[in-house]
Parts: structure tokens; C-alpha cells; sequence
């Protein structure tokens, strides 16, 4: 699938690996990286990512959807590079509002929960200053929220 | 479909997110439990200190015995939501016969009997300094003095209460009521509600409350009470218990003594209340003439 629609916007993919897609709509400066899978190992996790800060060099992207509605297990040493290490890299390149999409499972939202409090309580919560996490349900309430707060693309 | 060499990576990741969540579902269980043990110590501070406070402030009311001086039979009870609240009685001997009523304080807990137990020390200052035998100037100088020291900057303290004069040169009685609650029972069952001015007792300093006099006859009983009582929900059907559901009983049981009386509308009340909430602070005062 090279394209995805979401609401009235288009979405080119950009990059594929067997685990995570990764798509852009240049209008909203934003990003969509959907896990494809139940488990995300590292490796694939890092190049994904790292193609994200890669594009941030030639292309605009304000906001990122982490679509991990698939996922059934992450991965604490990439939970820990992807806040601590890639963040606040992406922070810097004007890449400062993600969007998290769970899946609608209470002990995975728990566990989470768990794996942030220990990347918190390691790296403290000043590693997130000046980026604004949200979670919402879907993509298209990503983009609701993204068209509320810039009314430019209407 | 997943690649089979990345089923046990993923294995090993399940075990150490289900290693790290029950850590922090220890952590955070632990942490209740502390969080709750210095609740319990903070709750046991507040509780003693309260019913420290609710035995200083029971000690302020009224011997009844002095009601029975002049009257066959009398009897009250005070029963604040948390131990201490804003209802009290008062009772004051004079040299023509005795003064006696209810007060009830805005709200209920500390703020209501901080505004109960200043109100009662002030009508036992006006009482004392000066011999008052009417209970319109009584309730006037007490309005006056209240909005004087709480609401003269803004609104915050008002008491609803019924004051009785009772002369036992004439036996008569005379009364002055903001928003108080009244009952004349009489021997053969027959309900009579008091009326009352309907304004609380230091909203406005001009505020003038009327006088009324009451045909006293023997046997007579009235019953002094405050909304706790008739605003109460239980029973069956969660309802109010009711001014309605009070006469009713009263006039059921005319025939019981003040005392009696007393102690079956207590028994009522807390049968009604069941397991709920108590909703007010509750008192009531029964006299029998």
C-alpha cells in the first residue's frame, strides 16, 4: 500500500521494513509510523526512526503518529533509545508533537506505564521538556487535533 | 507473518515487560499501602481531635433540668453530623421565668460550630449583661451583634433558630422564630406549626423579627426542632424524612411524655437514617406544659 487515506488527506509511503510503515502528508507536516506487527526487534525499530530524523533534514514534519495498535510487545532497550537517545535529537529539528496510538488493551497500557516510570526514574522527566505527547484512539483524531490547533489548513 | 529468529527476542522482551510491570505494580501497591497507613494516622488525628473538640462543645449546652423547674416534663438532644456542628439549645433562667430555644448554624462540622459556640457565648453575654425577657429584643441584639462581627465585610455567618420566653407569673408564653421550627402538640393529638419570620438571624443588621404569643394549655406539649431532623433521607424509598412524616408520628404519639417523646423521635431518626449518611446536624427540644 503506497498510499493511505486518512480523513481528506493523502499519505505517501515513505519507507517499509517488515515491521513498521512509515508515511508523510507534506500539507500537515506530518508523519504516520504504523507497527505492522506484534513485536518491533531493534534493529528495524532504530532504522525506522532514523529515517525520520534523516527526512527531518529535507522535509518538514511537525507531528508524528506512533500507531502501536498492533504491538503486543515493546521492547525496553528501544523504548529507552527511542525517548532518551532519538527524541530529543528530533526535538531539536522542530519534531516536537507525537502522537501515541495503544492498543485498546488495559495490561499493555500498564505495562507502558511501567516501562516509562523506569525510563523516567533513570533519565528523569526532563528529557521530555518541550516535547508534547498525546494519546488519542485514532489517526484521524491526530489530525482533528493537529487541524484544531492550525487553523491555516482549513 | 513474523520471521521465526525473532520469536524468541520477542519471548525474552514479554518476559522482561511482565517482569518490569509487576515491579511496578509492586512499587506502586507499596506505595499505596504507605500513602494509606499515613491516612489512617491523619484520619485518627482528625477523629481524636474532633471528638476532643465535641466534648468541649457538648459541655456548653444547657442543664435541662432548669427547663424542668418550670415545666411538667423536658427534654433535648443535639446530634451533629460529625460529633461537633451548629445546632445548640439554649436555656437561661430569668427572674420572671425562663428563656429557652434552638439555634442552627449555617452549614455543619468545625465552621458551623466555631459560629455555633460564638453565638451562644454571645446570647449568654447579652443575657448576662442584660435581663431580657423577650425574646424579639433577644433575637434583634443577637442579629445585630452577629452581623457585626462575621457579615458586616461579607455574608458568611447566619443562624435559623425559635426563641421562648416563658413568664411564670402569668404562664405565658412568648416567642420570636428566624425561619425556627415549631410544633405545638396539644393533649388531644392536634398539630399546630409555629409561624416564623422568615429571615436568618445576622443577614441584615435592620432585620426586625416579630413577636408572637402562644396559648399555653397543660398537657401541651412543643417541639422545637431543626431542618436535620425533617431533611434526614432513609426509609424504604430514600425519601426525605419530612415535616409530613414528623406530624405523623407526633400525633400518633401525643399521649408520651416530653422525655419519652424525646427519646422516640431520637430512636425514629436514627431507624430512618439507617445506614446512610446523617445529612444535617439534628436537634430538638420537647417541652410538656
Amino acid at each position: 500500500m503506497t498510499k493511505l487515506q486518512v480523513k481528506d488527506y493523502e499519505f505517501n509511503l515513505v519507507k517499509e521494513n517488515p515491521f513498521i510503515s512509515l508515511y508523510y502528508n507534506k500539507k500537515l507536516k506530518m508523519a504516520i509510523c504504523s507497527a505492522k506487527e506484534e513485536y518491533i526487534p531493534i534493529d528495524y525499530f532504530k532504522e525506522m526512526f532514523l529515517h525520520i530524523s534523516a527526512m527531518l533534514k529535507e522535509f518538514e514534519i511537525n507531528h508524528l503518529v506512533f500507531d502501536k495498535q498492533k504491538l503486543r510487545t515493546f521492547h525496553q532497550p528501544s523504548m529507552e533509545w527511542y525517548f532518551a537517545v532519538w527524541k530529543p535529537v528530533v526535538k531539536n529539528m522542530g519534531l516536537t508533537n507525537h502522537y501515541k496510538i495503544l492498543p485498546k488493551l488495559d495490561w499493555f497500557e500498564k505495562a507502558v506505564e511501567a516501562g516509562k516510570f523506569e525510563i523516567f526514574h533513570k533519565f528523569s522527566r526532563e528529557i521530555l521538556s518541550g516535547i508534547t505527547i498525546t494519546y488519542v484512539n485514532s489517526t484521524d483524531q491526530a489530525i482533528d487535533d493537529i487541524v484544531q490547533k492550525n487553523k491555516f489548513f482549513e | 507473518m513474523m520471521e521465526p529468529l525473532y520469536f524468541k527476542e520477542q519471548l525474552q522482551a514479554k518476559e522482561d515487560m511482565l517482569a518490569s510491570t509487576t515491579n511496578f505494580l509492586l512499587q506502586t501497591q507499596n506505595d499505596l499501602e504507605r500513602k494509606n497507613k499515613e491516612l489512617i494516622l491523619s484520619n485518627n488525628d482528625i477523629f481524636d481531635s474532633i471528638n476532643f473538640a465535641s466534648i468541649i462543645q457538648n459541655s456548653l449546652l444547657p442543664d435541662v433540668n432548669i427547663l424542668k423547674i418550670f415545666f411538667k416534663d423536658a427534654s433535648y438532644q443535639v446530634i451533629q453530623q460529625i460529633g461537633i456542628g451548629g445546632d445548640t439549645v439554649f436555656i437561661k433562667n430569668t427572674n420572671k421565668g425562663v428563656v429557652f430555644g434552638l439555634l442552627d448554624s449555617t452549614g455543619h462540622g468545625i465552621p458551623a460550630a466555631l459560629l455555633s459556640i460564638s453565638s451562644i457565648l454571645l446570647l449568654k453575654e447579652l443575657m448576662t449583661s442584660m435581663e431580657i425577657d423577650n425574646p424579639k429584643i433577644l433575637l434583634n441584639l443577637l442579629n445585630s451583634r452577629l452581623h457585626k462581627t462575621f457579615n458586616n465585610k461579607a455574608s458568611i455567618a447566619h443562624n435559623e433558630g425559635a426563641f421562648f420566653c416563658y413568664s411564670s407569673a402569668n404562664n405565658s408564653l412568648i416567642y420570636s422564630s428566624a425561619k425556627g421550627k415549631a410544633i405545638l402538640l396539644n393533649k388531644h393529638g392536634e398539630i399546630q406549626e409555629l409561624c416564623s419570620t422568615k429571615k436568618s438571624i445576622g443577614d441584615n443588621a435592620t432585620t426586625e423579627f416579630e413577636l408572637f404569643e402562644l396559648a399555653i394549655m397543660t398537657g401541651d406539649k412543643l417541639i422545637i426542632y431543626s431542618d436535620g431532623l425533617t431533611d434526614q433521607f432513609g426509609g424504604e424509598k430514600n425519601r426525605k424524612f419530612s415535616r409530613a412524616g414528623l406530624k405523623t408520628l407526633l400525633s400518633k404519639q401525643y399521649l408520651k411524655n416530653a422525655s419519652d417523646l424525646c427519646k422516640l423521635i431520637h430512636h425514629e431518626f436514627v431507624t430512618w437514617k439507617g445506614e446512610n449518611k446523617q445529612t444535617d446536624d439534628v436537634s430538638f427540644i420537647i417541652i410538656e406544659f
